[in-house]
């Protein structure tokens, strides 16, 4: 008989997991094992990067009450695997730190019914799925009037990672943040068609300036773009994390993620035992992320956008407030009215003024 | 600047590290060896020239890093392959999966480093020409670099004796052993040569392209490097050909986004494989369809004692 290597690490993994499986009892004695999977490496200064930090404050928190293992750049279609693993070692509490892993996170969950998943973004929450997520759009209408007092040529560069609806929405508030400024704001897109890919970001920005744009949005997760604004002498933002040393002249903003004071929340309630399924939207004045201090920016237009900042974090100005109306010249939300969440969450398409053709 | 002129100077900066690179695997696969290690020993490159330049304050010292780094990572595929005579496609896939989790440790304490990019040429008159001017006369050096890597590459391989030997040892090994030409020397230092110019094209991406340093930031253009000799049919110009288009389409299909062009993105974001594929292709069928694969490529060599 042939065993090979693979058999025995499977032989060796039903061992652990029957172990693990066996004294449910001494779980709670135990450091609760907090799982995090990333859709990038740690080391990407962004999306990832800020997620490990969370991890990290999670750790330095609760001390010797929770473990905390990490698994970079997983590929969506590992991810059940991945997860499937961590269950194994006895990980009772998953992040799952992507859109892009949300549909695994939603099948490999039914399957693990002892093991609590956190989904950063998603649709809909399952008995043992939660969703959270910041409402990074209130951040992206503070970059559209800044944009637009920047910006000499009206138009703005956006690199898109793929047409979902975090990124639609995005664009969509980005231009209703400048057209509160200025109403001839134009936008430029590309879609990257990649979360993570240093190059394709840089060239994207690349065509993007060629093309006369003069502030650069990305949404993507390096800072190749803003770098390469501050080379080229344009203006940009930074994603995630502050990213002012790549820029000290193109610097405008940055969205700061903070997941660590959420991450202590959920373990604190797996070890009470009060763990429900939840959906977590946190905004501007829920600390889940902040903007960078503004830079290369004139006083004026410095306290202009601390303005609007404190109006959307005190709920006095509301990025998503009627008419809405699509590129198509359809009403989406009439005058007066405010799409809800789910409307926001599920945006297939573009406000009438945005002249960006939307991948289907 | 021009339209033109800018969207020229974007695709030398997307196509020339597809171009070391390929140019260094053309010579290794020549020689009859296929190196799928590629891309892990192109990041390895990136990671080590970068954490070089960080550390010495020099762009130069980083290059030279990378090379080293580069032919390192390949010293390691030449003893498994040439030594043990081990499977040279499992051993590359090893090399890309080794090269991309070390260069992430070596990385590790450069992440948010940042540096400037590396100076380009500059000559007074010459650089000022309109259009071409900077093409020509403002690039950096790598750029100059590549295209000599190509011309010497090919007079090398077409014009040189010891080019010739080493086309032997990849299209019969047992017949160049025989005539007594030592096959595994040979074939080391081709794919010694291979490993430096990919450390070299990853020296390109930390250094100049996106200057900074982050996991995985090759991105998967060590595989597009290997595609390209492949469908170069193994020959120096036509990999140049098919650098630049690849580079070409990757860069215009942005643009035509960015213009507002109405065709799906995941179609745009297809089609420099999509193209490149074809145009060479075309090219092989043209020339009549000739084998064109080393004979002896991927075959490992023990000489009989």
């Amino acid at each position: 008989m042939q065993i090979n290597r693979r058999q025995i690490l499977q032989g060796a993994t039903a061992l652990a997991g029957a172990a693990t499986l066996g004294q449910p009892a001494f779980a709670q004695a135990n450091p609760l094992q907090v799982g995090f999977i990333y859709v990038g490496p740690v080391g990407d200064f962004g999306w990832s990067t800020m997620h490990d930090v969370g991890r990290k404050r999670l750790e330095e928190v609760m001390g010797a009450a929770v473990k905390t293992t990490a698994v970079e750049a997983v590929a969506t279609n590992d991810m059940e695997r991945v997860a499937t693993q961590l269950a194994r070692q006895g990980h009772r509490l998953i992040f799952t730190t992507s859109f892009s892993f949300f549909q695994p996170t939603m099948r490999v969950a039914p399957t693990l019914p002892n093991v609590f998943f956190e989904s950063a973004t998603g649709t809909q929450t399952a008995p043992n799925v939660s969703l959270y997520n910041a409402r990074f759009y209130e951040g992206r209408y503070v970059q559209g009037v800044i944009a637009a007092r920047k910006s000499k040529t009206k138009t703005i560069g956006y690199i898109a990672a793929f047409p979902v609806p975090e990124v639609v929405h995005a664009i969509n508030t980005v231009m209703r943040g400048a057209w509160s400024v200025d109403p001839s704001m134009k936008i430029r897109v590309v879609w990257a068609n990649a979360w993570f890919n240093p190059g394709r970001e840089a060239d994207a920005a690349r065509a993007l300036i060629d093309q006369g744009c003069d502030v650069i949005c990305a949404h993507t997760d390096s800072p190749a773009p803003l770098q390469l604004a501050n080379e080229r002498g344009v203006f940009g933002f930074g994603q995630a994390s502050d990213m002012t040393r790549f820029a000290p002249r193109a610097h405008l903003t940055s969205s700061v993620n903070n997941w660590g004071d959420y991450y202590v929340e959920r373990a604190k309630a797996v070890i009470a035992g009060t763990w429900q399924p939840g959906d977590v939207w946190g905004g501007l004045n829920s600390g889940m992320f902040r903007l960078a201090p503004f830079t290369n920016m004139s006083p004026e237009d410095v306290s202009e956008a601390e303005r609007i900042r404190d109006a959307i974090a005190t709920g006095r100005l509301h990025p998503f407030d009627g008419p809405i109306t699509r590129a198509d010249g359809t009403v989406a939300v009439p005058a007066g009215g405010r799409a809800t969440d789910d409307q926001i969450r599920a945006m297939n398409y573009f406000y009438r003024g945005i002249d960006v053709a939307l991948p289907s | 600047m021009t339209m033109f002129e800018a969207i020229l100077l974007t695709i030398i900066t997307a196509s020339t590290p597809l171009l070391i690179g390929a140019i260094g695997q053309l010579v290794c696969e020549r020689s009859g060896v296929l190196n799928l290690g590629m891309e892990g020993m192109m990041i390895m490159g990136a990671a080590c020239g970068f954490a070089a330049a960080i550390l010495s304050g020099n762009s130069y010292v980083g290059v030279l890093a990378a090379i080293l780094a580069g032919m390192a990572m390949s010293l390691i595929f030449a003893v498994l392959t040439l030594g043990l005579a081990a499977n040279q496609v499992a051993s590359g896939l090893a090399l890309s999966i080794f090269g991309l989790g070390l260069s992430g440790v070596i990385g590790a304490p450069f992440v948010g480093a940042k540096r400037d990019q590396m100076a380009k040429l500059y000559l007074p008159g010459l650089t000022d020409i309109p259009v071409i001017g900077k093409a020509l006369f403002g690039q950096d050096p790598f750029v100059y670099a590549s295209f000599a890597l190509v011309i010497g590459v090919w007079w090398f391989l077409a014009r040189s004796k010891p080019g010739l030997v080493l086309r032997a040892c990849g299209e019969n090994h047992a017949s160049a052993h025989a005539l007594g030409y030592p096959v595994l020397k040979i074939r080391l230092l081709a794919i010694l040569f291979g490993g430096g110019c990919a450390g070299l094209a990853g020296a390109y991406l930390s250094l100049v392209y996106t200057p900074f340093w982050s996991p995985g930031m090759t991105a998967g253009r060590g595989w597009i490097a290997l595609a390209i000799v492949v469908f170069a049919s193994w020959r120096p110009w036509r990999v140049l050909a098919g650098a630049y288009l690849f580079g070409g389409i990757t860069i215009l299909q942005l643009h035509a986004q960015g213009a507002g062009v109405k065709v799906p993105s995941q179609f745009m974001a297809a089609l420099p494989y999509l193209v490149t594929i074809l145009a060479l292709v075309i090219i092989m069928r043209r020339r009549g369809g000739q084998k064109t694969a080393p004979a002896s490529l991927g075959t490992p060599f023990v000489p009989d004692r």
